[in-house]
């Protein structure tokens, strides 16, 4: 039998001719299909089996496809690729699945009891890849390179709210705070710990000095990102790989080919529609996260009319029909919500997901009350399939409930700078993160929900009260701090300035010969106990 | 003088019959009434009018969306069945066709009137000529879908630029056909003999250069339609053509990338619509060309 994926089939002609061309074109164009229909099993036949696992060895390379690249001039902030983070370097703590945090390279943590200060306990046992120690020096450094607005850091405010330090030798260290916050390890979890004395050689790719797993081998830019084993690691006999790849595979089907084919072990950018092309396949292993680290919205700009009136906002809100979006759409990978949070949230609660249900009926008599029959209004959305077909979703929803609206299909690059500025048009949809820590991290913190400053141009002392009250109370998972978070979810819901359809988890397709693999709840990869069997 | 001059083939003493030679079918009839040529009109003919007749053959909304998802061909009623969203399949093929048939009909002329106006700009004057030659060169430079995405990055998506990106890429094609044809005629004896009688030399170019130059101008037509329709097609692929909803037959295949392995039936109507115009295109230039050329 003829290996299909060696088999010839199209011979090129020893005389090709415009019309032999043209032909040639013509059958490639009806051949398309039907190869690319065949790769899977021919993929599949081909493969190798899963052997017994007999417990963690060392060496071997992971490959790890990702859609986008790698931008260092973004890597303090949460708007780039986030999964190289916790391989380059590593942060203060981390979150377990109840947001419970543990030590990474602080051991240990004692808070004052007016939450006004807390004191952190270094390891002294960690390098640098080039060597030098790690020490308090560059936590402040850390808090202080997030603080600078260049950086864009979502978290600035949290590191803001950092105003001193006090070094109690090079491995102990008070951070002083201006007021409690209720998300103090959020910042914890998102802040990376970069070398003080190459930074400016980071944010250009130059050097990523860290005190990560793995260490910079080269950075091509649109192509690759390759590390290697760092030997210096701080854990004794981690990392067992000896090396990690990320490969830059924009096109989604390329991405999935590279899974089936073994080219590539992990990736955690398969769209929802189409993880059930590789749920079946013995040789891959599908696992959810409920990170909730890309919640899908429709956004509304309150300073244009008529959407500067809640009610019609509501209509809005109303119209959406999230279970088809979530089904249709997003190949049912996600939860249907018109909150933010995900089901791991302190603020998740059935009321607040089901606030918004599919009901036009009541979407358009809101808008009659309001005044209005018919509406015209632009939407912007990100050219890319999945949400484009989110988009067209909303589009046509709103349409039943007399919302006539024209798509803006935009790329990424400027989507972001939009959303930052606060440029959009009257209605966009896009997908935000930072409601999968602490619930305040994301009014804080979040473009589209910032308090102070977001995209949707919403101002109200209330919010700014409520916000700031469960951002500074002291007592996180207390009775009290719940009734606060609860009343943030009120005003987002009541005023429908972001619109939440969709809040998404974060899927890892590895293949079933990687174990070990984790993520943060920062989207940072965690490859310290990954291994090849 | 009559008895001089004998009748061809006519028998002795036979009334003599004015028998006139058959006379030529045009070139393009001809061409039309080959193999080839009905062949790839029978093709072209079946897309434009699948297209025409969209709102006849299919009872369904392109753009209604339904609770179905990703449903079977056969399924409630819809031939083809229906895409991820719900919409029938047959009727977003058939708007789809119809969409890039608008397009093209559109730019393509639109290219080709512009490069032949600079083609009758650059036969005027040898300076005109050089400009002529450096726009076309810069225009020429950009390969199409780099210049569909300079444009796009301008204009945004949409179909006026599609239009414009395929009008842009047609002006050099056709310019330098009619250019290369212009100072191939002028130089010919009935162009010299028609100088020398004194004709103008714009009136040459109209009456005598222009109609003589112009038959690869046709076969090149049909050419830059087949080529119009996979730059339209490569456009919504990309996400940078005509806007969603509306369907074109790029942005349906796209959208059916990832269901190629389950639902084969998602991508099969664009591709065998896109696949089935451009041979039949090609076919038509094919024929025209050879019969030109006899």
């Amino acid at each position: 039998m003829t290996d299909p994926m060696t088999e010839p089939y199209l011979s090129p002609s020893p005389h090709p001719s415009r019309r032999s061309t043209l032909r040639a074109t013509g059958v490639g164009a009806l051949l398309l299909g039907s190869v690319l229909t065949g790769c899977r099993s021919a993929v599949s036949a081909s493969s190798y089996r899963a052997e017994d696992d007999s417990g963690p060895r060392r060496g071997g390379t992971v490959s790890v496809a990702i859609n986008s690249d790698f931008t260092p001039s973004l890597l303090f902030s949460q708007s780039s690729q986030p999964l190289q983070n916790r391989l380059l370097f590593n942060t203060l703590t981390r979150f377990d699945d109840a947001l419970k945090p543990h030590p990474e390279l602080a051991t240990s943590w004692t808070y004052a009891k007016d939450g006004r200060s807390i004191t952190l306990r270094l390891r002294n046992d960690v390098t640098y890849h080039d060597g030098r120690r790690f020490t308090a020096d560059d936590v402040i450094f850390a808090v202080r390179n997030l603080q600078d607005p260049q950086h864009a850091a979502q978290l600035r405010a949290t590191a803001a709210a950092i105003t001193g330090f006090e070094k109690r030798g090079d491995h102990e260290l008070v951070l002083k705070l201006a007021h409690p916050v209720t998300n103090l390890f959020d910042l914890f979890e998102f802040m990376i710990i970069p070398d003080r004395h190459t930074v400016a050689q980071a944010v250009t790719g130059k050097t990523l000095n860290g005190t990560g797993p793995f260490r910079l081998k080269k950075w091509s830019p649109g192509s690759s990102l390759s590390l290697t084993r760092n030997d210096r690691y701080f854990r004794p006999g981690r990392p067992y790989l000896d090396a990690v790849e990320l490969r830059v595979i924009p096109q989604a089907e390329a991405l999935i080919s590279s899974l089936r084919s073994g080219q590539s072990q992990l990736s955690f950018q398969v769209p929802g529609k189409s993880i059930r092309t590789v749920r079946d396949n013995p040789d891959l292993v599908v696992t959810t996260y409920d990170t909730g680290a890309g919640a899908s919205y429709l956004g509304v700009n309150t300073t244009i009319a008529p959407f500067d009136d809640k009610t019609v906002r509501q209509a809005l809100a109303w119209s959406v029909d999230r279970e088809r979006i979530l089904k249709q759409s997003l190949g049912g990978y996600g939860l249907a919500s018109a909150a933010p949070w995900p089901k791991s949230s302190p603020a998740y609660t059935e009321a607040n997901r089901t606030h918004y249900t599919y009901d036009p009926a009541k979407a358009r008599r809101l808008l009659k009350s309001a005044g209005h029959s018919r509406l015209t209004a632009p939407l912007l959305h990100l050219n890319s399939p999945e949400s484009t077909a989110i988009a067209e979703a909303v589009q046509y929803d709103l349409q039943q409930a007399g919302v006539r609206v024209t798509l803006q299909p935009t790329d990424p690059a400027t989507a972001q700078k939009k959303l930052i500025s606060q440029d959009m048009p009257a209605l966009w949809t896009m997908d935000h993160g930072f409601a999968q820590v602490q619930p305040a991290t994301l009014a804080v913190s979040a473009y589209p929900f910032n308090e102070a400053k977001n995209t949707s141009k919403y101002r109200s002392e209330h919010y700014t009260k409520v916000v700031r009250e469960a951002w500074t109370a002291a007592g996180a998972g207390t009775a009290r701090q719940h009734a606060l978070e609860q009343r943030v979810s009120d005003v987002l819901l009541d005023e429908a300035f972001i619109i939440d359809l969709v809040v998404q988890g974060s899927v890892q397709v590895a293949s079933s010969k990687l174990r070990g693999a984790t993520l943060n709840k920062f989207l940072y990869l965690n490859l310290d106990d990954a291994y090849l069997v | 003088m009559t008895a001089l001059t004998p009748t061809t083939g006519a028998a002795p003493g036979a009334a003599p019959t004015a028998r006139k030679a058959p006379a030529r079918r045009h070139p393009y009839l001809a061409a039309l009434r080959t193999p080839r040529g009905l062949t790839g009109l029978a093709l072209v003919a079946l897309i434009v009018l699948g297209g025409l007749l969209a709102p006849l053959l299919s009872g369904h909304d392109p753009t209604a969306q339904s609770g179905l998802g990703l449903a079977a061909p056969g399924t409630n009623g819809h031939p083809l069945g229906t895409d991820d969203l719900g919409r029938d399949l047959l009727s977003r093929v058939l708007y789809g066709i119809r969409t890039d048939l608008g397009v093209i009909a559109l730019a393509v002329p639109l290219g080709a009137l512009l490069g032949c106006l600079f083609a009758l700009l650059a036969a005027a004057h040898p300076v005109a000529d050089t400009a002529v030659q450096r726009v076309f060169d810069l225009i020429l430079a950009f390969p199409g879908l780099i210049l569909a995405l300079a444009v796009t990055a301008v204009l945004g998506p949409g179909r006026l630029p599609v239009i414009l990106v395929i009008a842009l890429a047609e002006i050099p094609v056709f310019g330098r056909q009619l250019r290369g044809g212009i100072l191939v005629q002028r130089e010919r004896e009935y162009v010299v003999a028609a100088r020398v009688g004194g004709t103008s030399r714009s009136r040459a170019l109209v009456r005598h250069i222009l109609p003589n130059a112009a038959d690869p101008l046709v076969v090149q037509l049909a050419l830059s339609l087949t080529v119009a329709v996979f730059l339209e097609g490569a456009m919504s692929f990309l996400g940078v053509g005509v806007r969603p909803p509306e369907p074109t037959l790029g942005s349906v295949l796209n959208q059916s990338m990832p269901y190629l392995a389950d639902a084969p039936q998602f991508a099969a109507g664009p591709l065998l619509a896109v696949t089935a115009l451009v041979l039949g295109l090609s076919l038509v230039a094919d024929a025209l060309n050879r019969e030109i050329r006899r």
